[in-house]
């Protein structure tokens, strides 16, 4: 039996019909049609679908869409200042830290909110905070490059 | 030679800008309009006959659009492995697309389509199958015994394949040994772990026409045993190329059931259809083939090689897939060739049990090889008293001799001893007596490994494809359009491309486009994105398209400049007389010309060009390589063994990659430290694990599958790039993506004795084996 959520997705207000059953991930892939969270095992173990979800990092997996009801939740899609790659997302490609990409968005919501603070983070502190996101092309030393580099300059 | 203005010189990828805002390009979001989802009901018993399947519930529920069964698929008996062509006498033709019997728990044996993934899934609990249970066998050596189950009819105790190479006098070389070793050495089932799962949409229109879009390594591959499988005109099916995918590592290198299912289904219902594998789908579909490798090698007190025998089993699963060619690779790339010795013999058996099936995986078959070869030789190093770095450095080849495998090619660049010095000397190596050892619990040691001699591409393989194509296409901005057929798993080889084609055209980097739309009747064959061949063999045919591109583009810049195309030359966007760059005109200047219209209105009236310097400025190219040379890698670790707890901890690792001529500095590294992360999970964490009664995947997803996080990953990993000059590569470049896959687990094995002082010669190296070989726990 279907019912009807509300959730607000990168500023958009969305009113969606979905199944108790329904996750967050599959909501914002099929229903909304956005590509950025990933299906990369569908069971919270690998971090591709991760979104920030009130500002928090959450395996939209692992999230019954109805219990998102009146929730915020950012994509990477909605990270684009003035259509311009936010300074986290041009680190990203200017570090190397992108190959088969896969990983990347969810990459990229996960680092987000670890640099939500504003503190200083040092290598470990970066590593323990990516470490619920899984890559197999990198080696992660790009991708802890990145978020350093954004910690540093900002 | 000129400076080059591109090779050499870290470039951006640019698919990166779109993956961090979000990927568009992945197969797994090709959507048709009115697409139908199917799921796969797989087997629950490892050994079994369908004797009865009953599939009208299913077809009776609303959404339902069809139902594949066994008997609606053809019984045609095919080798899913892309690189070969269907029918090679090398490979074993022993699959189908759904079979009445089946070998593994896993194995598909009917598929739904429906509207929703979720109503095909509901349906599958619907299907009613009735089993006939057959004897099973997990353990490939009781599967070579005479009295075990037969897993395939007409193969006598389940050896699939059984090649046995000789060279020398074996008795001689063991009589003039002053030492004699043994060894038996056992690596584990592991997945590639790509991100993104196997999928694809499958269309087929009306008159018989099929459109394929999935996740794979290969496209002429895929429309080659998608049309052998379907028995039709390979001209019928049209496979359409993915911008990128999300991941391989050889894990997308054959067909998978997917593919043939979703046709099947698209042609039952005139719809087209996709199938997205579940994690627990894409591990029993694919992994690195487990092989027990038993070594006798006789050496001199000197330390030179005087005998070595090697005996290699692999457990190849319910069907040979790639472990009929893996076997091969493993026995050469991992054995015979690695160090020269007069008298060698090596035998490998690729064996049917009821485990799930092998594939691809970085490496195809050395890394098993590295493992027993580059452990034993440290075995010996410790027995005779010599450092491994000398004992290797006796045992080696150098520049200029010939090619092992290839005996009509040279080692034309080869820098093996240069990796070994080199790294030692960043890496600070110290020969063993001279380590200072702590007194505390967590014991530190250091290791090395070598891959002394690899690929760069297939040529000289039998029944391998190698060779390469190329379109590329001037645009009047001055930019070019690349076409190739070969698919960017990640690694960046579009990059790499176009960095290559930029260089031979003389334009920048950024100005190099790789056309988004391309597909099998579009492009060039290619073999596929696998056996670290793209930057050398596909690079070469790029740079063969855009040569050919430049000498047209010359041809018309002359009749422009009157002068000579081959006075002329192109840099930084401009054709001008070699020697007086202010002079030239652009390059997009030159293609407006090519493409005016014949007669041109001017302020002077009606001014007609010239035929001869009409029509588009494109280069073509279609060729195999010249030769295949081997690149040369060593690697050196220092780790951390806690005695308490077993764990093994990364402190350092340092790569020496002599690659021929680098490319793009960054994206070489970052291959690299991606690929330690593979060969450090191989070494330490990483293994599918199945119910030994019942066969059942007990890690089916990352939960359970333990894979390397960023925590884990030591804190730098440490790339020396030496470049020698490739006279056959692309600017002077062979090839790096596989060895640092190949090197870790040999490298760690070898650190963690230098630390502990006990040798493991089972992967992974896990904690429980480090406590039970410490006698700090009983070994299972």
């Amino acid at each position: 039996m279907k019912q009807i959520v509300n959730i607000e997705v990168n500023g958009d207000v969305h009113e969606v019909a979905a199944e108790p059953r329904d996750s967050l991930l599959e909501v914002l892939r099929d229903h909304l049609g956005l590509v950025g969270p990933k299906r990369g095992c569908d069971g919270g173990g690998c971090g591709c679908c991760t979104v920030l979800l009130d500002g928090r990092a959450v395996y939209s997996c692992m999230v019954y869409v109805l219990s998102a009801e009146g929730s915020a939740v950012t994509t990477v899609e909605g990270l684009a200042e003035d259509g311009q790659l936010n300074p986290l997302q041009s680190a990203f490609v200017e570090a190397g830290a992108v190959q088969c990409g896969y990983c990347t968005p969810g990459m990229i919501m996960t680092a987000t909110e670890l640099l939500a603070d504003g503190e200083d983070l040092d290598d470990d502190e970066i590593r323990h905070g990516i470490a619920g996101n899984l890559c197999r092309c990198t080696g992660y030393q790009k991708i802890v490059d990145a978020v350093q580099n954004v910690a540093r300059n900002r | 030679m000129t400076e080059s203005a591109v090779i050499g010189k870290s470039a951006l990828r640019d698919d990166a800008y779109e993956k961090v805002a979000g990927g568009q390009g992945y197969p797994v979001n090709v959507k048709y309009p009115g697409m139908l989802h199917a799921k796969i009901l797989r087997s629950h018993h490892p050994h079994a006959r369908v004797v009865r399947i009953d599939a009208a519930r299913a077809e009776r529920l609303p959404g339902v659009k069809a139902v594949l069964l066994p008997k609606d698929a053809p019984q045609k008996a095919y080798s899913p492995v892309y690189f070969v062509p269907t029918l090679a006498a090398s490979m074993v033709q022993d699959m189908l697309v759904l079979s009445e019997r089946v070998r593994y728990v896993g194995q598909p044996l009917a598929a739904v389509a429906a509207t929703t993934p979720a109503i095909a899934e509901a349906a599958l609990e619907l299907i009613e199958v009735d089993y006939e249970e057959l004897p099973v066998v997990f353990d490939p050596e009781l599967a070579m015994r005479d009295d075990a189950p037969q897993i395939h009819d007409g193969v006598p105790n389940n050896i699939a394949a059984h090649p046995k190479f000789e060279f020398g006098d074996l008795e001689q070389g063991f009589a003039e040994a002053d030492y004699i070793f043994e060894g038996t050495y056992e690596t584990q089932r592991v997945h590639t772990c790509y991100m993104e799962p196997r999928v694809c949409v499958v269309d087929v229109d009306s008159r018989g026409r099929v459109t394929v879009e999935s996740s794979m390594q290969h496209l002429f591959g895929l429309r080659e045993k998608l049309a052998f499988v379907l028995d039709i005109p390979e001209s019928r099916v049209r496979v359409v190329k993915p911008p990128y995918i999300g991941g391989g590592f050889g894990g997308k290198l054959d067909l998978g059931y997917i593919e043939p299912i979703a046709a099947l289904l698209s042609m039952k219902t005139g719809r087209p259809v996709r199938i997205e594998q579940s994690r627990y789908e894409d591990f029993i579909s694919s992994a690195r083939h487990p092989i027990k490798v038993y070594l006798k090698t006789g050496v001199t007190k000197d330390g030179i090689f005087t005998a070595r025998y090697g005996k290699s089993i692999l457990d190849t699963g319910a069907h040979a897939t790639h472990g009929a060619e893996v076997i091969n690779v493993h026995g050469f790339f991992g054995f015979l060739l690695t160090y020269p010795c007069q008298n060698q013999t090596w035998e490998g058996y690729t064996v049917y049990t009821n485990n799930m099936v092998g594939g691809g995986f970085r490496g195809y078959g050395a890394p098993q090889g590295a493992f027993a070869v580059e452990s034993q030789i440290d075995e010996i190093c410790e027995k005779i008293g010599m450092d491994p770095i000398e004992f290797r450095l006796k045992n080696s080849r150098a520049e200029g001799d010939p090619h092992p495998f290839n005996p009509e090619f040279t080692l034309s660049s080869y820098r093996f001893e240069e990796c070994l010095r080199r790294g030692a000397a960043q890496f600070g190596w110290v020969n063993r007596e001279d380590r200072t050892r702590t007194e505390n619990t967590k014991k530190r040691g250091v290791g090395l490994a070598c891959q002394p001699m690899w690929v760069s591409g297939c040529l000289g393989f039998p029944d391998i494809y190698e060779h390469s194509g190329a379109i590329v296409k001037l645009n009047r901005d001055g930019t070019a359009d690349l076409a190739v057929a070969t698919i960017d798993l990640g690694s960046g080889q579009n990059t790499t491309l176009r960095q290559i084609a930029a260089e031979e055209l003389g334009i920048s980097v950024e100005a190099v486009h790789i056309t988004q739309s391309a597909d099998t009747e579009t492009v060039p064959f290619d073999a596929p994105s696998h056996a670290s061949r793209v930057t050398y063999s596909a690079g070469n045919a790029v740079k063969g398209a855009a040569e050919a591109a430049k000498e047209r583009l010359l041809e018309v810049a002359g009749t422009m400049l009157e002068a000579d195309p081959q006075d002329l030359e192109v840099r930084e966007g401009r054709v001008s007389v070699k020697g007086s760059p202010s002079g030239g005109i652009s390059v997009g200047a030159v293609v407006e010309r090519a493409e005016s219209p014949f007669v041109q209105m001017t302020a002077v009236g009606p001014q007609p060009t010239t035929v001869a310097e009409k029509g588009t400025i494109i280069g073509v190219s279609s060729m195999a390589p010249a030769s295949n040379p081997s690149p040369a890698t060593a690697q050196f670790v220092e780790v951390e063994v806690d005695t308490e707890t077993g764990e093994v901890v990364i402190l350092r690792a340092v790569f020496a990659h002599d690659l021929g001529k680098l490319i793009n500095p960054m994206g070489a590294q970052g291959q690299v430290e991606g690929g330690f992360q593979q060969g450090m999970g191989y070494a330490l964490m990483e293994r599918l694990q199945f119910d030994p009664e019942n066969g059942a995947c007990l890690t089916p997803d990352f939960l359970d599958y333990k894979m390397p996080t960023a925590v884990e990953m030591p804190r730098r990993i440490e790339s020396i790039f030496i470049e020698s000059n490739e006279p056959t590569g692309p600017f002077g470049a062979k090839s790096l993506a596989e060895p640092c896959v190949i090197v870790p687990a040999p490298a760690i094995a070898n650190a963690v004795f230098d630390a502990i002082g006990v040798r493991i010669r089972q992967l992974p190296i896990t904690p429980e084996k480090v406590l039970a070989a410490l006698g700090k726990l009983e070994a299972n």
